[in-house]
């Protein structure tokens, strides 16, 4: 190769070549690169911590930052409630669950961040027509879809968790005794785990259906619509059922119709909430106890989550190629 | 599943030739499916320099680009980049070259400068030399001020530049260009080459420009790959295409119909050009034969010049008498 050769400048070297002609003598000579140059696994982690940023905007305008300072002070508002009631009322009891936390907001909240942040990793590429640069580069092919899907994951984690932190936190600051703490220790550690399936299922989902388009608006529209309707479907189902078995005379759980207790499979927030009663979550949901029911949350769980990052991996490896 | 297996592929056995080769590719075919066939059996060397691959659109370069980054398996025959097999060291070919696409791939509402360093850490390199080599890219590429603006408010020239820039910043041994002229006006074109040019000969770095337009780069290239259809019309060197590209320009004041039936006479084979003739030069000989044609006929010659004819003609059918100039 040449290579050596390039650092001379024109001016030292009489130029032979077809630029001898040209006439433009450049006194900043070209530097070759001779310093260290990252492997995969680093390259991987650059676009994950760059997607992880943009997903709550930082590196971007004000505006990309609305949607998650929105989303996450919303989310806390409970803890900070909660430890505000602990700390002034006299019996200290702690007013928000760990596991279910206020699932109605949270089902809001997440809502509104998946369909406003999943898009912004992946649609903008796709509408920039960006992806041949990746691909042009050591990046294989699951590399990229690899790293989006786990900043988001992680982007979806630190909002559904810090505010399980902050109410526990905010619990324990007022409650005496170690064995008090360790209680709220304990009760803490499956909320931790319940919020990890929302993050997990949900940022997957997201993404592949903003891969869909490069249309932001769509992509945010998309995402909104099955969130949504799926939602109000499974909420829907669950109430007519509930209602028809209503006037018979059976036990609280025991008397939950069938009917009742496989809407939930619709939504992937019933899903979620269906995996954490089977799993032993006794908090009241959005839906009732699915009792036997509950392998099939467990099943539909994997299910969606396998089909939406084989699909996400699919995409990508049509893109690369393209 | 269609990524081929990672395997740390060591020099290739018997490439004896692809020591000096940049790029060699052996009965390289693709064949998307069965009717579409974008490369037929191409076998060609690319030697270091700047090497044009000009062909039509659909000829075949996006697809031999494409091959060459391992982002696509051939379909058979095979391809060697900076002595590394397309098929089994992908990886490492990516790391040694830059790539710059043919369509708009920018994202609007970046800086010049985020986007280079973003693709610089891309590249492999580490956050801090990512930023000096962005900001060095950008200025060899001529974006100085321009390069802490968004990408969006960039002219068309300025969105070629920062393309260029982000193929730059790895520091690639080898350029792959995609059309960088195109949609570009006669001054930004004019520009791109020179900056093209310069990054061939002043930085050493080899360098691959496709191009539909072979009038165009045939200025800056050490070496031409012409494709038609997916296969090889004709790998050369300039200096070789110059030799046979020597022609003689015949203008006279009346009687050029004549002339040219007397030359074709004569052995030569006459095309008009604008209001001359041309014939190509085979020798000291067919400027006599010229001298005699005129003399006989007794036209009243009005010029008589030695020109280098573009190289793009050698391409045209003799046939097709075309007035027009492509440009110039």
């Amino acid at each position: 190769m040449t290579a050596d050769n390039g650092a001379a400048t024109a001016g030292a070297a009489p130029v032979t070549g077809p630029a001898a002609g040209t006439g433009v003598i450049h006194d900043l000579g070209y530097q070759h690169y001779d310093g260290p140059r990252l492997g995969r696994a680093a390259i991987i982690r650059a676009l994950y911590w760059h997607s992880l940023r943009s997903a709550f905007g930082i590196g971007r305008g004000a505006k990309a930052k609305i949607v998650p300072i929105l989303a996450f002070g919303l989310m806390c508002l409970p803890a900070i409630a909660n430890a505000v009631a602990v700390a002034t009322s006299s019996g200290h009891a702690r007013i928000v669950d760990y596991d279910t936390y206020t699932y109605p907001l949270r089902t809001l909240v997440m809502l509104i961040f998946v369909a406003a942040q999943a898009p912004e990793l992946v649609s903008r590429d796709l509408r920039s027509h960006v992806l041949p640069l990746y691909y042009s580069r050591p990046l294989r092919r699951h590399d990229y879809p690899l790293a989006k899907y786990t900043a988001f994951t992680v982007a979806c984690l630190l909002l559904v968790e810090i505010p399980l932190i902050i109410l526990y936190l905010g619990t324990i600051i007022s409650v005496s005794g170690g064995s008090a703490v360790w209680g709220q220790t304990r009760a803490l550690i499956p909320g931790l785990g319940v919020a990890a399936l929302w993050a997990v299922l949900l940022a997957a989902i997201g993404l592949v259906l903003a891969s869909f388009t490069g249309r932001r608006a769509y992509a945010t529209g998309l995402i909104a619509i099955y969130f949504f309707l799926t939602w109000i479907l499974a909420k829907l189902l669950v109430g007519i059922a509930q209602n028809g078995a209503a006037p018979g005379p059976g036990g609280l759980v025991a008397g939950v119709p069938l009917g009742a207790r496989l809407p939930g499979l619709i939504s992937p927030f019933t899903v979620v909430d269906g995996v954490r009663q089977w799993l032993g979550g006794t908090n009241p949901g959005p839906i009732p106890n699915p009792g036997s029911a509950g392998v099939a949350y467990g099943l539909m769980f994997v299910l969606l989550l396998g089909v939406s990052l084989g699909g996400l991996a699919a995409r990508y490896r049509k893109v690369g190629a393209s | 599943m269609t990524a081929p297996p990672q395997l740390r592929a060591g020099p290739d056995p018997g490439d004896a030739g692809t020591a000096a080769a940049v790029i060699q590719t052996e009965a390289l075919t693709k064949r998307y499916t069965s009717e579409v066939t974008a490369l037929d059996g191409l076998t060609v060397a690319i030697a270091p320099g700047i090497t044009g691959l000009v062909g039509a659109n659909g000829a075949g370069k996006s697809t031999l680009i494409k091959i060459m980054l391992g982002l696509l398996p051939p379909t058979s025959g095979r391809a060697v980049v900076l002595g590394h097999n397309v098929a089994a060291s992908g990886e490492r070919i990516r790391t040694l070259t830059g790539y710059m696409p043919e369509h708009d791939c920018l994202p609007p509402d970046v800086t010049g400068t985020e986007f280079v360093t973003h693709l610089g850490r891309m590249s492999g390199l580490p956050a801090t030399a990512a930023k000096e080599r962005a900001a060095e890219s950008l200025r060899h590429v001529g974006l100085y001020e321009e390069r802490y603006r968004q990408v969006g408010t960039y002219s068309t020239g300025m969105k070629q530049r920062v393309k260029l820039a982000q193929a730059l910043v790895g520091d690639p041994r080898l350029l792959l260009l995609d059309e960088p002229t195109i949609g570009l006006d006669p001054a930004g074109r004019r520009s791109m080459l020179d900056l093209i040019s310069r990054i061939g000969t002043e930085f050493g770095i080899s360098i691959v420009v496709s191009s539909h337009l072979l009038g165009e780069i045939e200025q800056i290239c050490d070496q031409l790959v012409v494709i038609d259809g997916g296969r090889l019309l004709r790998s050369d060197t300039m200096t070789s295409f110059t030799q046979m590209s020597q022609v003689l320009l015949i203008e006279v004041d009346e009687g050029a119909a004549e002339l040219a039936a007397e030359l074709a006479a004569r052995g030569l084979e006459p095309r008009r050009s604008g209001r001359g003739l041309l014939v190509r030069i085979d020798g000291e000989r067919t400027h006599d034969t010229v001298r005699d044609a005129v003399a006989d006929l007794g036209l009243p010659l009005n010029r008589l010049a030695q020109q280098r004819r573009r190289v793009e003609e050698l391409f045209r059918d003799n046939g097709d008498e075309e007035e027009e100039r492509g440009d110039g």
